[in-house]
């Protein structure tokens, strides 16, 4: 039965954290396109960063302390891509430097979106696994 | 249609009355504008035609064939008669290498001349050549002349030389005007030939870029900027290009053809009225027709809100080392010797002092009184303002109380024994006082901040110069001065920081506000008043700041051609969008250099650049400041190598350095600057010479290109860039934001320093000649020519070098220096007599030249340097002789000789 639960709850998760990468690429194309100005991008965004990191890892987590070590080990180079960047204080987005750096991030921020809509599909496999599971 | 007073339809160009005095005398009527409307299909075909009969070996490539005499060959030169005449004429050696010509060029104002007669074999008619070839149907081609880099040792006076001509194809210009393309002193490309296609670019290898000083100073005898003030600003619809002289009027003058866009724009009905005659005007004496640089005054549309006052907050450091040092009596006098040059013609200009140790001092200087009141602040954890009123006072009203403020403050904190210092609260306050209005904090500090935000810590460690590491101590250590100074460039603050320290004072960090607000760093290290040349320095640029007129609420965009695209920005100030820059107070003489991508292949026959500074005066004036460059095109490679600008590939070499050495590694700044002269150099072997992709024994590059390997040898060796670990990172740093933000003008003698040698001068060096005095001839930098019986000058734009030969004669030292002999000479900073003898005055004029020369403020100090002197000041001087070999560091022999290893593909680095 937890693993239905944890598995929905996944699939709630990676589909907000879907959202919020196609927020940010919106953003960065409204920048791009002179519809937002580069101080505001980088305050809206600066203060999404950390709580997306953090309801990544919560879920990578979950996932270990539940034992799912396939779908934690899926998500463990990400979970250490983000903490190695908010140790080197890298992670927010510098309003100085966003035109130079804007390509890296959007690939990044495509990056992300595709490894979450697999998240997304993944977790709503193993999720109709555990229930078919249980339900034999 | 209307008519003009002379009867002729407006549109039409006057044909026997001269433009007020635009038509240069003697150049022929311009009769080809009778054709106009057919322009664009004759010119294409005009142009592209020539293109191919003149060059119909380069595609084919056949035909190649061994040049006698010359060992280099250029393929897109075979089908050129000349070619082989001039090989035979002058076999190798170019024409100014003989010694004839040499005095005249020199001391003939460098840039922004029309170009001298003196380039090569070139066949450049100078003006006469762009506007004489009107009409003849053809455009002359870029000749291509190619050089040996290993039998041609590098020539200073190349560096004087006027960039490649801009050979626009006929009629593309509307104005007669010698003035309607832009000076490269105002923009300048690194490209005078446009590659078609991005291609062709990438094949050339040389970067496209442009050099941009919108707002530089004017030496005397230089014209003003024409002001166009009826506000009649005619623009394209639909790019917001402004009408210049590279545009088309169309269907009977009543419109015009957008020259970056082709759109067909109405001409505004009041184009043709005088206003200030009231009376029908003639459109081809428009300033915006005939100048390339101009001034509209803008009408309300362009503003956010009315023209704001010019305000200057002082932001003066009083703690124990910074009045010790002297710093703050030389501050406060300067300060009150300037009020008068401070610009304020409609006395508008706000000022307000505060002062600062760990506490912060106001200053409440009510007009008419004469007695200032000091407010102390010592909460900086949340910074207040004490009075509302009164600190921020009007220069005219509040002048008697502000001259008994400023003759006081040194005596008030005479005994001052606090050490450190609360910056970053005294930026805030300044900030606060000032960011409805915007304008300009003068920040003078003397110490580390250390208390409040933006405190820094002494990170320097000299075990980590030299290394991987050292990158970044170049980076801020505190994220408050970038978020600080985005918050000013949003409230038009702009910030000009004056360090004073004998210590570590963390250049890095400080400098990033002036980087994004358009200010400007000054660093004077191990400052000390009681040295007169010291307070002297200081006092001439702080007095010279004080006084330069500044540009307000500043935003500018550079508009190009379809298929152009500016790509990154290089200087400071504050990218606000893709394509747009905030500078909250342009100062005069600061130079930005933008990387331009190719995104669609170009089809027209010339394309365009414009630049649009949107500004207030700093006497309340909204303006916008355009200028525009045309350019050619060409389809052709050998016409992009003809017509590569080395200096502007220089300046742009020096911003791509100093933003690779914060990126990544000081190493690979190197790595990077080294790689892309051996892309040029590779390519332009491949396709430019016989010897194609195998081994050749020489090093070919174009004569116009001859200089760069020694501009680059020159920034490899520059403090900012230079491998070693032995500088500190103050001077790093220092040096990387003059390196990015200095104009060609001085950034070039910055990179490869002028070398005269005194003591045997010609006779007329250092007296009053035609263009003011005459310079001796610049040498080759490099110690052989030093003499042990001379006297030599080394000059870098921010210090000048008085080089004594040990053996120098009694009779030379007493007419330079007054003292009986050599050994009683002292090395170091001095200030040189002025004595009652010919030589004497002839060195000081030399000297004064080179120090009134150079634009910008600075005012280098002098130093004399013995021959057999104190050990590190003589390294320092010969280490500006950057063709020689020094420590790690390659002489020009052996850089060169590692290009043409690394070019034939044997390897190894610099």
């Amino acid at each position: 039965m937890g693993a239905a639960w944890l598995f929905l709850f996944a699939v709630f998760m990676a589909g907000a954290l879907l959202f919020g990468m196609i927020f940010f690429i919106v953003n960065f194309s409204d920048l791009e396109s002179d519809y937002l100005n580069p101080v505001d991008l980088c305050n809206k965004l600066n203060k999404l960063v950390v709580p997306e990191n953090a309801v990544h890892g919560s879920l990578a987590i979950l996932f270990l302390l539940s034992g799912q070590w396939v779908a934690f080990a899926l998500n463990a180079p990400l979970v250490a891509y983000n903490v190695n960047k908010i140790i080197n204080k890298q992670h927010t987005y510098d309003a100085t430097e966003i035109f130079r750096t804007i390509d890296k991030h959007k690939k990044q921020c495509f990056i992300k979106a595709g490894f979450y809509l697999f998240c997304f599909f993944y977790y709503l496999y193993r999720m109709i696994a555990a229930l078919v599971a249980e339900s034999q | 249609m209307s008519k003009t007073a002379s009867g002729r339809t407006q549109w039409e160009i006057p044909q026997g009355a001269p433009v007020q005095g635009l038509q240069p005398t003697g150049s022929p009527p311009p009769v080809q504008h009778t054709k106009r409307r057919q322009y664009a299909a004759g010119q294409t075909q005009a142009y592209y035609g020539a293109d191919g009969l003149a060059d119909p070996t380069f595609a084919g490539g056949a035909q190649q064939q061994p040049v006698a005499g010359g060992q280099l060959f250029t393929p897109g030169l075979v089908g050129e008669h000349q070619f082989q005449a001039q090989q035979g004429q002058q076999p190798g050696q170019p024409a100014y290498y003989q010694p004839g010509q040499e005095p005249e060029y020199i001391n003939g104002p460098a840039y922004g001349q029309p170009p001298q007669p003196a380039y090569a074999q070139a066949p450049i008619d100078a003006l006469a050549g762009q506007f004489g070839q009107m009409g003849m149907g053809g455009q002359k081609q870029f000749q291509l002349y190619t050089t040996n880099l290993l039998t041609s040792p590098p020539e200073p006076r190349e560096l004087y030389r006027p960039p490649p001509e801009i050979r626009l194809p006929p009629n593309s210009c509307i104005s007669p005007s010698p003035l309607a393309n832009s000076d490269p002193s105002y923009k300048r490309s690194t490209l005078n030939a446009i590659p078609t296609t991005a291609s062709l670019l990438s094949k050339a290898k040389v970067p496209l870029a442009l050099v941009i000083t919108p707002y530089r100073s004017l030496k005397e005898g230089e014209e003003p900027v024409p002001l166009v003030t009826d506000t009649v600003i005619a623009r394209c619809r639909r790019c917001r290009t402004y009408i210049n002289p590279y545009v088309q009027f169309i269907d009977g003058g009543n419109r015009w053809r957008c020259c970056m866009c082709n759109m067909s724009n109405e001409v505004p009905q009041l184009f043709d009225w005088d206003q200030v005659r009231n009376q029908p005007g003639d459109r081809w004496a428009r300033a915006e027709l005939n100048h390339s640089v101009i001034e509209f005054v803008a009408p309300t549309e362009y503003m956010v809100r009315p023209p704001q006052p010019a305000v200057y907050v002082f932001l003066i450091d009083v703690s124990h080392t910074a009045v010790q040092s002297g710093m703050v009596a030389t501050a406060t006098r300067t300060i009150l010797e300037n009020l008068d040059r401070i610009p304020d013609e409609d006395q508008r200009t706000k000022v307000a002092v505060i002062c600062y140790d760990v506490s912060l001092y106001f200053f409440s200087l009510p007009p008419g009184s004469t007695d200032p009141t000091m407010l102390v602040v010592s909460d900086i954890d949340d910074v207040f303002l004490p009075k509302p009123t009164d600190l921020l006072v009007n220069l005219a009203e509040a002048r008697t109380t502000l001259e008994s403020l400023l003759g006081r403050i040194n005596d008030m904190f005479q005994e001052n024994s606090i050490v450190g210092s609360a910056m970053g609260p005294a930026l805030q306050a300044g900030f606060k006082l000032m960011s409805p209005i915007g304008g300009k904090i003068l920040v003078l500090s003397s110490s580390l901040p250390s208390v409040g935000a933006g405190a820094l810590k002494n990170r320097e460690d000299p075990k980590i110069l030299g290394t991987a590491k050292e990158s970044g101590l170049l980076q801020a250590a505190s994220p408050f001065y970038k978020t600080f100074a985005i918050e000013c460039s949003r409230a038009h603050v702009s910030v000009d920081m004056f360090l004073f320290s004998a210590g570590y004072t963390d250049v890095a960090s400080l400098a990033c506000l002036p980087h994004y607000t358009s200010g400007q760093t000054y660093y004077y290290p191990a400052f000390n008043a009681a040295r007169s040349e010291d307070a002297l320095k200081f006092a001439h640029e702080l007095g010279e700041v004080l006084a330069m007129p500044i540009m307000l609420e500043a935003v500018m965009r550079v508009r190009a051609s379809r298929g152009l695209r500016m790509a990154s920005f290089h200087g400071n100030f504050f990218v606000r969008s893709t394509d747009l820059l905030a500078m909250p107070a342009v100062p005069q003489d600061q130079s930005y250099a933008i990387e331009i991508q190719i995104d669609e292949s170009i089809t027209t026959p010339f394309v365009v650049f414009q630049t649009a500074v949107l500004h207030t005066t700093c006497y309340g004036e909204r303006r916008i400041r355009v200028i525009t460059l045309a350019l050619p095109t060409t389809t052709n490679l050998s016409e992009v190598y003809a017509s590569a600008d080395q200096v502007a590939l220089a300046t742009l070499f020096a911003n791509k350095a100093v933003e690779r050495a914060l990126t990544h590694k000081l190493e690979d700044s190197r790595d990077y600057i080294f790689q892309k002269l051996v892309d040029i150099l590779v390519s332009y072997k491949a396709s430019m010479t016989s010897g194609g992709a195998g081994a050749s024994a020489q090093l070919a590059i174009s004569e116009n290109l001859k200089m760069l390997p020694v501009l680059v040898l020159g920034l490899l060796k520059n403090v900012g860039i230079r491998q070693s670990a032995q500088i500190p990172p103050d001077i790093r740093a220092y040096s990387q934001s003059l390196l990015t933000s200095l104009p060609s003008q001085l950034l070039i003698p910055y990179i490869y320093p002028t070398f005269y040698s005194l003591h045997n001068m010609p006779p007329e060096a250092g007296t009053v000649g035609e263009n003011g005095i005459i310079l001796p001839p610049a040498l080759p930098l490099t110690s052989e020519r030093l003499e042990r019986h001379g006297l030599f000058l080394i000059e870098d734009g921010q210090t000048i070098f008085l080089y004594v030969g040990r053996d120098a004669v009694p009779q030379l030292i007493m007419d330079v220096f007054n003292l009986p002999s050599y050994e009683v000479l002292r090395g170091g900073k001095t200030t040189l007599p002025v004595l009652e003898n010919a030589f004497s005055q002839r060195v000081n004029a030399v000297i004064q030249k080179t120090r009134e020369s150079r634009r910008g403020v600075y005012y280098p100090h002098l130093y004399v340097v013995k021959d057999d002197g104190e050990p590190p000041l003589r390294l320092w001087a010969l280490s500006a002789l950057i063709q020689d070999r020094a420590d790690v560091l390659p002489s020009y022999q052996q850089f060169v000789s590692s290009l043409k290893d690394k070019v034939n593909g044997i390897g190894g680095g610099y």
